[in-house]
């Protein structure tokens, strides 16, 4: 399917404005490590305190940093859009990019979980509330999950084809 | 100096092995993660952002942050010695650090002032002007880093 994509892409206008462009390769760079810390940064936050840590938190007040978690979250799927038109080739066959995309997915579905699942019922938690078992789950498959998207990510340059 | 760093085992072994760059350079991302990620959130919420979450909270979060920062000093210090000559004479190597350093300098001052408001009026102490500033120059400090260390293999 990513091969499909890639060829898809491939010779495109924007894929050779990409790759003519010797400024934007580090810009875009720049866009998704800071996306990044914006993401990590309100998703440690919140599913520390989705797990039972840090209790000094309200549940409630915990979703207060969704938007800065989905800004993060946009600023690295432009940019990784972006990433994958300059270079479709190499991304396409890279089995560190297919596992990092495949759990990208895994979070986006969890999260989807928390959400309609979750999200709905913790306005009736207090800070004294123990977290439920489903909550840690969730809380620790986002964690893991995102852990995992900044290893394969980084290991890209690094790893062969799959 | 730099040269007889780079001669040393650990710097060998990060250079030369298979495993040892790119093991570093995930622990690195990693680290990055966690310390950016939470001083950035500290950073908006005492600029006012997301005012429903509690101030003291960014206590233990921050203790959190510094473990990051001791796994990414680590990290970073033995990536350094596999290309110490390189690394110590790129500009943006050197920006980097300083606004690493001068954004750990400013967390100790945060935390210090933090404390002594929480101390006088519970979760959500009423911040002074001066504390915000510090923030806002702590959150520019830890992107200008993030650029700035994205640009080494630029440079």
């Amino acid at each position: 399917m990513l091969q499909a994509l890639a060829s898809l892409v491939m010779d495109s206008p924007l894929n050779q404005w990409i790759a003519a462009t010797y400024w934007l390769w580090p810009v875009l760079e720049i866009t998704h490590f800071i996306g990044l810390s914006l993401l990590l940064g309100g998703l440690i936050i919140m599913d520390l305190r989705l797990a039972g840590h840090v209790r000094a938190l309200s549940p409630v007040a915990i979703h207060s940093l969704l938007p800065i978690i989905i800004l993060g979250f946009v600023m690295n799927f432009g940019s990784g859009i972006l990433f994958f038109f300059g270079d479709p080739m190499r991304y396409a066959i890279n089995i560190g990019f297919q596992v990092k995309m495949v759990l990208v997915g895994v979070a986006g579905l969890n999260a989807a979980f928390y959400y309609w699942k979750l999200h709905p019922v913790m306005h009736s938690w207090t800070v004294d509330s123990v977290s439920p078992p489903i909550a840690k789950v969730v809380a620790y498959t986002s964690l893991f999950t995102w852990l995992g998207v900044l290893l394969c990510g980084r290991l890209i340059p690094y790893v062969g084809t799959g | 100096m730099f040269t007889w760093l780079e001669n040393t085992a650990v710097a060998i072994w990060v250079a030369e092995s298979l495993y040892g760059y790119p093991f570093l350079l995930a622990l690195h991302v990693v680290g990055l993660a966690v310390v950016v990620g939470i001083f950035l959130m500290r950073d908006l919420r005492l600029l006012g952002l997301f005012r429903t979450l509690d101030i003291a909270a960014f206590m233990p979060l921050s203790r959190m942050a510094w473990v990051g920062f001791i796994v990414n000093a680590i990290s970073g210090f033995m990536l350094f010695t596999s290309q110490a000559t390189t690394f110590v004479n790129n500009t943006a190597f050197l920006l980097k650090i300083s606004c690493i350093i001068v954004g750990m300098i400013l967390a100790g001052v945060i935390q210090s002032r933090l404390r002594g408001e929480l101390a006088g009026a519970g979760g959500n102490p009423a911040l002074t002007q001066s504390t915000k500033i510090i923030a806002f120059i702590s959150l520019l400090v830890w992107v200008s880093a993030i650029i700035t260390g994205r640009l080494i293999a630029y440079t």
